[in-house]
């Protein structure tokens, strides 16, 4: 079990401290999404601007970030905390976000200053374009196209769509997916800034989670400057799906992370509702060993970033035990209480959207699975051979070099 | 009460919750009320005068939600006294007229649910992963058995476990927990308010509405 150090501990704290802000907006966003800018100010949404950005690209070196470090850790402490206080409010900031976790990945230096000096100013919001409307998040089917302009001049032409991408319609600057051949390897990510010739983002009425403004993004040949695709610097394996799946690694832990805060809220209103109850303990038991075991993948994702298995078991978990405490705090708070409690109703709506971000839990079983399932096609040990288990480890596609 | 199970179920797999919800209140006994203080009906069968409690995506399908008329000083359920006998009348699952009302909508969800589960095959058999139809993965296909396989208990449960409270709260959290398994194999289609996702929300509201939950209040 992973042990919190100090500098944690106090991030934690600090965090557990600044949600109570974001809960005081929760129902305000949740009703009316496009009205954000005038929480854009508050001190948390601030923090967790300045602390999601690495501490070189910071323009205000004066907010106190608690320690935060950066590491997967130190997001999944930070993201049960804040989603603990409103993790539609999280979604609605601006900042980093997902295109910074996929800039901090894949992007050059340059491309990393040229893309937080984008959004220096803290009004801009980014987004980040992977799932398709025929295809889901198939990274392997991907249909966007990210093509030569016919006038070198013009670099890459960007044609296709992407679905349920946040911010994507009041972003000026995102990470768009897209194919630049037939390969595995040919799966490039490109920064798009906004306002761009062929670029549509239309809002989705989504049923909750409405703070992350999730839009239909339509591209029709929007101009991309090859400076703008991301990779270049890394050897061919690591440009493609390989990136990406790292990113993912960090993502899911980071999405565990908030469908878990939305099920300590829900189990706190209980607690707070009923005082002295102790019908609590069991849910309270195992929304303690989920945190245990969402510290422990986001240690392994530290150590080994290309861990596929530790960030999908703390994704399937979570979002499964997320969605059923928010079930059980409705049973515990009585008949009709979904309708008394309007952010334990808003609450059940956001838990349900974790399932869907970054791959559905059948999606994760096959990562999970994906060494046994490899295994189970290899030949067979000889007899009296002890095999053991692989690492489930992100790989480089076939014909990687 | 089978030929009448069997109308709400249908009405409301072939035009949706408030119909079924209607066809429900047609069917119901006079006197059930529901177990807590507040309730949701079709928004045309709302008493005139109750306090609204506002739900977008209730409204989106037609249903109205309130405080149930003669309640609106009752303190929530959970901070009433815990002696059974110093409850008001109308709390817990004993009231008979209300649990067969709870029957009625059971039959309305479960329509609601095949709704869904048929929308989410169609959805499935037009997509592809890997060149095969998704609907085809055994990990889907599973699901959807389950579902079936679900429905009919579901029905079943309405059927034999009427008179018997704490049965029918068990089938409506099974109704809860089948229509998200569905929801699930709809991928983020599954997470839109304009989509049949949204339906298996606001059945969800009516049962916290109407159905005490299995065992009563934790």
């Amino acid at each position: 079990m992973t042990e919190l150090d100090a500098p944690l501990r106090e991030l934690r704290g600090m965090c557990r401290e600044a949600a109570r802000d974001l809960r005081t907006r929760a129902l305000a966003v949740d009703a009316d999404p496009a009205d954000v800018e005038r929480h854009l100010d508050s001190p948390t949404l601030t923090l967790i601007r300045v602390a999601s950005t690495p501490k070189r690209f910071r323009a205000d070196g004066s907010v106190d970030d608690g320690g935060y470090s950066g590491s997967c850790l130190a997001r999944v402490i930070a993201g049960v905390e804040l989603a603990r206080g409103d993790a539609g409010l999280i979604c609605a900031n601006t900042g980093p976000s997902l295109a910074g976790v996929a800039v901090d990945a894949l992007g050059s230096e340059a491309q990393q200053e040229a893309f937080y000096d984008a959004i220096a100013d803290g009004r801009t919001w980014t987004f980040f374009g992977m799932t398709e409307p025929d295809r889901g998040s198939d990274a392997t089917a991907m249909e966007t196209r990210l093509e030569a302009a016919p006038d070198p001049a013009d670099g890459m032409l960007l044609t296709g769509a992407k679905r349920y991408v946040g911010n994507a319609s009041r972003g000026r600057i995102g990470v768009v997916f897209a194919r630049t051949g037939r390969t595995a390897l040919s799966v490039r990510g490109a920064v798009v800034r906004i306002p761009a010739a062929g670029y549509e983002a239309t809002p989705l009425d989504m049923i909750g989670l409405r703070g992350a403004r999730i839009c239909a993004i339509d591209l029709n040949g929007v101009r991309v400057p090859r400076e703008d695709v991301l990779g270049a610097h890394l050897p061919a394996s690591r440009r493609g799906l390989w990136g990406i799946g790292r990113t993912f690694n960090v993502m899911r832990t980071q999405i565990a992370s908030m469908a878990l805060g939305v099920a300590l809220a829900a189990r706190d209103l209980v607690r707070e509702e009923r005082p002295g109850w102790s019908g609590h303990e069991r849910v309270s038991a195992r929304l303690d060993a989920a945190l245990a075991l969402l510290h422990d993948a986001a240690v392994q994702v530290d150590h080994d970033p290309d861990a596929r298995r530790p960030p999908s078991v703390a994704k399937l978990h979570i979002t499964d035990l997320a969605v059923r405490t928010t079930r059980w705090a409705a049973h515990a708070l009585g008949p009709g209480a979904m309708l008394e409690h309007p952010l334990l109703e808003k609450w059940c709506r956001d838990v349900a959207a974790f399932e869907f971000m970054d791959g559905t839990s059948n999606i994760q079983r096959l990562h999970i699975t994906h060494d046994v399932a490899t295994r189970a096609t290899a030949p067979r040990p000889s007899a009296g051979r002890v095999t053991t288990p692989t690492a489930d480890r992100v790989t480089a596609p076939q014909g990687a070099a | 009460m089978r030929d009448t199970i069997a109308r709400c179920e249908t009405t409301a797999h072939a035009e949706g919750l408030a119909a079924g919800l209607t066809q429900a209140l047609a069917a119901a006994r006079d006197g059930f009320s529901p177990p807590g203080r507040v309730a949701a009906l079709p928004a045309d069968r709302v008493p005139p005068g109750a306090a609204a409690v506002r739900n977008r995506l209730a409204e989106r399908e037609g249903i109205g939600c309130f405080v149930w008329p003669g309640r609106e000083a009752e303190r929530p359920h959970h901070v009433r006294p815990g002696h059974e006998t110093e409850r008001p009348h109308h709390d817990g699952a004993s009231d008979d007229t209300t649990t067969e009302f709870a029957v009625l909508l059971g039959a309305v969800r479960l329509g609601a649910t095949r709704r869904l589960l048929e929308h989410a095959v169609t959805h499935l058999s037009g997509r592809t992963v890997g060149g095969e139809p998704t609907l085809r993965k055994q990990l889907v296909l599973g699901t959807v058995a389950d579902v079936m396989t679900g429905v009919e208990a579901a029905r079943h449960a309405l059927l034999t476990g009427a008179s018997v409270p704490d049965a029918v709260a068990d089938t409506h959290e099974r109704l809860t927990e089948l229509d998200w398994e569905t929801t699930k194999l709809l991928g983020a289609s599954g997470y839109l308010a304009d989509g049949p996702a949204r339906t298996a929300h606001v059945s969800r509201l009516l049962a916290d509405c109407w159905v005490a939950a299995p065992g009563g209040t934790p």
